[in-house]
């Protein structure tokens, strides 16, 4: 593919990421909103949220205000970074740019922003929150990235274009270890997209929303905006990854498949958002420490061939 | 036991030290002790005969009898009774023994007592400040009868600011409140934080005491204060106004009519029913199960609308007068209330179940903020704290009071003592509160709701009243007086005996299990605080400085 080619797909995804996921957000809050019986917003009221706060003083509030400008901007550049990697109902457009290695550090990344951005900010409540990120983190990352070395394992290859398209299958035999990562990566991934009951680090109740506590206006619309997009990026991820059936199909057939497959996704966090209590970080750690270990195991079948 | 019994032994016990005694019914007895005693007695009542410490009240009776008064008050639940140890105390050196070391749990109320009426307690441990605000002069105390209740000492200091203690080794400061999500009104919990394990706290309320029993002593009457007595808490108003007005009807040897006793019941159990499905909605918010949290809320509202239906207001029911109450349950409200009753016992049972069965909330919830039966007994944990740790006491029941003794009906208790328990023992109670209502619409009969009162009530008469809130025992105290106005008039609400349970609770937990715990007690802060917000209004654009917006405040706070 040219050059040329790569770049526009890139940001076609870019695009498509940027206007699907405050919708998909909307649609998230309906359906909540359904399950407590409530009206529940408009379907677009998230736009208009990310238009007004975007519209907002900027307000500098924190220990190093240039460092937090930066943490927001850079948390939704990562995020959109990544989704010029992932195959959106199509292909993985910048494909030759960047293989699965690039994609595991720059999902580390978006963990990174949000240290940054409570560091930054510096108050108590912002630094417990970060605390809780960073545990959050170490034990939460290695499960994508195991998810996606069991696929280059079968396949044989760490090309984007060659993993994400539910490689996690591609075993000899019966898939053991793809199964298995379907279901670790189905438990933790509230988790992934901070959600409850993994929304730990922000826990409105406990921590004022952590992290994110001095921000305000435009940056806490960055911020905002990224968690949406994540939503989006992760799904993506998921759907290329562990369900590609369908998505072969010719062009608006495949295409539509996709996108259906990850509202079903979407639909999934929210139900599950809806009927959980937030776990306390010892209990979410020791949760995920449970299925790193039977991520492992995964690990060590795919490696020999399962 | 009856009043009678009891006295026989605290005249074994006692002996001499007992001055002279007051036994106004069988389940009344004020014993009067030489001073000097007060600690050594409180101890044997409440160590050795088991009593639970109820509450002490401080009184300036100078103008009167020449001296002050301090009274501490215990309850013998199990023999239905309430005994007063009272210690008349000189009027030029108003000294007396703590009793916080034997009796953990009268603490605060000693500390109130030395801020508000200037009555020493002599080898308390911790005697920082409690009630009055930093800017207070020392030496300067409101609640006695020579300073007047408008007044503002002209040593007030505005810039004066708390003094914290140092916080232990190793730990951070976390600062919780005073305004936080999940604390409706302002205290504040200073948190020692070692990682994410809270290892101690200090705690600072009272932040904007109102002063209501120092305004209802000055310059209200009788028939006024019921209604004052209702905006010391915007949950549990309906509690205050019954306990007050049945303190005053006890002083003064009035009853109120049988058909006003069932209303004040059923207007009670209308409140815990609103209160109760409050708490629980917002426990599981402060979990982050919001779902819940919209659904109790949905089946709570009829309950409002019925309150309305019958005193014209969601809240605030402005019931009572001394001698009876000011609204009927008419028999159209009657059948109705029997529908609303339904549908909400329809609704609530699967909530319970499927909450019971929910090993999610349990994770959040069991084993949490632990209050077990020896802090209950120490701190004088009251309501479903008590209950949640198998301790068995309910006002209705031991206290019997307004048409409660008439009516049949079960107290829940639970095991374990954690946030769990406290949760189960709530969603339970709703299912009694309907069949109290119930019962009580079943057993009504037709009379007057008034008692006509042709003389002045008389004076000097003392009367107690505990009334069952949703979150426990709240103790109203009056001692009748001239001018058609009680002399001394004292409220202890539930929230004030169990948040000196709470930094035991909170101890060497997950800071992520400090909302919680905290919230288990459902707190109501204006209950203790008996406090108001103010709000500041500014025209222009200007960035205030901490100092600026501490002096905005507090010059307004002072003026009004």
């Amino acid at each position: 593919m040219s050059a040329i080619g790569m770049i526009a797909g890139g940001l076609l995804n870019v695009a498509l990421v940027l206007l699907a996921a405050p919708l998909a957000q909307g649609i998230l809050r309906k359906i909540t909103a359904r399950i407590q019986s409530r009206q529940g917003p408009p379907l677009l009221q998230p736009y208009f949220d990310l238009l007004k706060l975007l519209g907002k003083e900027d307000i500098e509030s924190g220990e190093v205000p240039g460092m937090q400008r930066f943490a927001a901007c850079l948390s939704l550049a990562t995020i959109l970074a990544v989704a010029c990697l992932v195959p959106m109902g199509f292909f993985a457009p910048m494909s030759g740019a960047g293989d699965i290695i690039l994609l595991i550090y720059l999902l580390t990344f978006c963990g990174i922003c949000t240290l940054l951005a409570g560091l930054a900010a510096g108050s108590t409540y912002s630094l417990v929150g970060i605390s809780r990120e960073m545990m959050g983190m170490i034990a939460l990352e290695p499960l994508f990235a195991i998810a996606l070395v069991v696929g280059a394992l079968h396949t044989g290859s760490l090309r984007l274009d060659t993993v994400l398209q539910g490689s996690a299958y591609n075993a000899e035999g019966f898939p053991w270890s793809g199964i298995l990562m379907l279901g670790v990566m189905l438990l933790s991934f509230q988790a992934f997209v901070q959600r409850v009951p993994f929304d730990i680090a922000e826990a409105e109740t406990e921590l004022m929303e952590g992290p994110l506590m001095e921000y305000s206006g435009p940056k806490l619309a960055l911020f905002k905006y990224a968690q949406m997009a994540k939503l989006i990026v992760y799904s993506a991820l998921f759907v290329t990854l562990f369900v590609p059936w369908g998505s072969e199909l010719r062009f608006p057939v495949g295409w539509l498949f996709f996108w259906l497959k990850l509202s079903g996704l979407v639909l999934l966090v929210t139900v599950v958002a809806a009927t959980h209590a937030r776990y306390r970080i010892d209990q979410a750690l020791r949760f995920f420490a449970g299925l790193m270990g039977v991520a492992f195991v995964a690990l060590i079948l795919a490696s020999y061939g399962h | 036991m009856i009043a009678r019994e009891m006295f026989e032994q605290f005249k074994q016990r006692f002996g001499p030290r007992i001055q002279r005694a007051d036994l106004p019914s069988d389940s009344r007895l004020f014993v009067y002790i030489d001073p000097l005693s007060v600690r050594h007695v409180c101890q044997e009542i409440f160590r050795e005969l088991d009593a639970r410490y109820v509450a002490s009240i401080g009184l300036d009776d100078r103008p009167y009898s020449g001296k002050f008064l301090v009274a501490h008050n215990f309850a013998f639940d199990k023999d239905h009774l309430f005994c007063g140890v009272l210690a008349p105390l000189p009027a030029e050196s108003p000294l007396l023994d703590s009793i916080s070391d034997v009796v953990p749990a009268a603490s605060w109320a000693e500390r109130e007592m030395r801020d508000l009426v200037g009555i020493e307690p002599v080898g308390h441990r911790y005697l920082k400040r409690l009630v009055l605000p930093d800017g207070w002069p020392e030496g300067n105390h409101p609640l006695r009868k020579d300073v007047p209740w408008n007044s503002v000492p002209a040593e007030f200091d505005p810039a004066r600011e708390f003094q914290f203690d140092d916080p232990p080794e190793n730990c951070t400061v976390v600062p919780f409140g005073p305004f936080h999500p999940t604390l409706d009104e302002p205290a504040h919990f200073r948190l020692y934080v070692e990682g994410e394990m809270v290892r101690g706290c200090e705690y600072r309320g009272f932040m904007v005491h109102r002063g209501i029993e120092k305004l209802a002593e000055s310059v209200m009457s009788y028939n006024d204060i019921p209604m004052l007595a209702e905006r010391i808490c915007g949950i549990c108003g309906c509690v205050h106004n019954v306990a007050y007005v049945q303190a005053v009807e006890e002083a003064a040897a009035l009853q109120a009519p049988a058909r006003a006793e069932y209303v004040r019941t059923i207007m009670l159990e209308l409140e815990r029913l609103h209160s109760h499905l409050l708490w629980v909605g917002l426990a599981c918010h402060i979990v982050g199960f919001d779902t819940l949290f919209m659904q109790s809320f949905r089946i709570r509202e009829p309950i409002m609308w019925m309150a309305e239906k019958i005193s014209g207001n969601r809240k605030t029911y402005a019931l009572c007068v001394v001698g009876g109450v000011r609204w009927n349950i008419t028999s159209e409200i009657a059948a109705e209330m029997r529908q609303v009753l339904d549908k909400l016992e329809s609704e609530w049972r699967p909530v319970v179940a499927a909450v019971s069965r929910d090993k999610n909330i349990q994770r959040r919830t069991r084993g949490v903020g632990v209050a077990d039966k020896e802090l209950v007994k120490n701190a004088g944990l009251i309501g479903p704290v008590a209950r949640a740790a198998g301790v068995d006491i309910d006002c209705r029941r031991d206290h019997p009071y307004a048409a409660y003794s008439r009516l049949d009906f079960d107290v829940i208790t639970a095991e374990g003592g954690d946030v769990w328990g406290r949760l189960l023992v709530r969603m339970k109670e709703v299912f009694e509160s309907i069949k109290i209502i119930r019962q009580c619409l079943e057993k009504m009969e037709e009379g007057p709701l008034q008692l006509e009162i042709k003389d002045e009530l008389p004076v000097g008469r003392m009367g107690l009243s505990s009334v069952e809130a949703p979150r426990g025992e709240s103790h109203h105290f009056v001692i009748t007086g001239e001018n058609n106005r009680p002399r001394r008039w004292r409220v202890r609400a539930p929230t004030y005996q169990n948040l000196q349970g709470v930094p035991a609770m909170i101890k060497d937990q997950q800071i992520a299990d400090m909302t919680i715990s905290l919230g288990s007690i459902d707190p109501c802060f204006s209950c203790t605080d008996r406090l108001e917000t103010i709000d500041l209004r500014s025209g222009s654009v200007k960035v205030w400085s901490q100092e600026e917006l501490l002096q905005l405040t507090r010059k307004e706070g002072v003026e009004k």
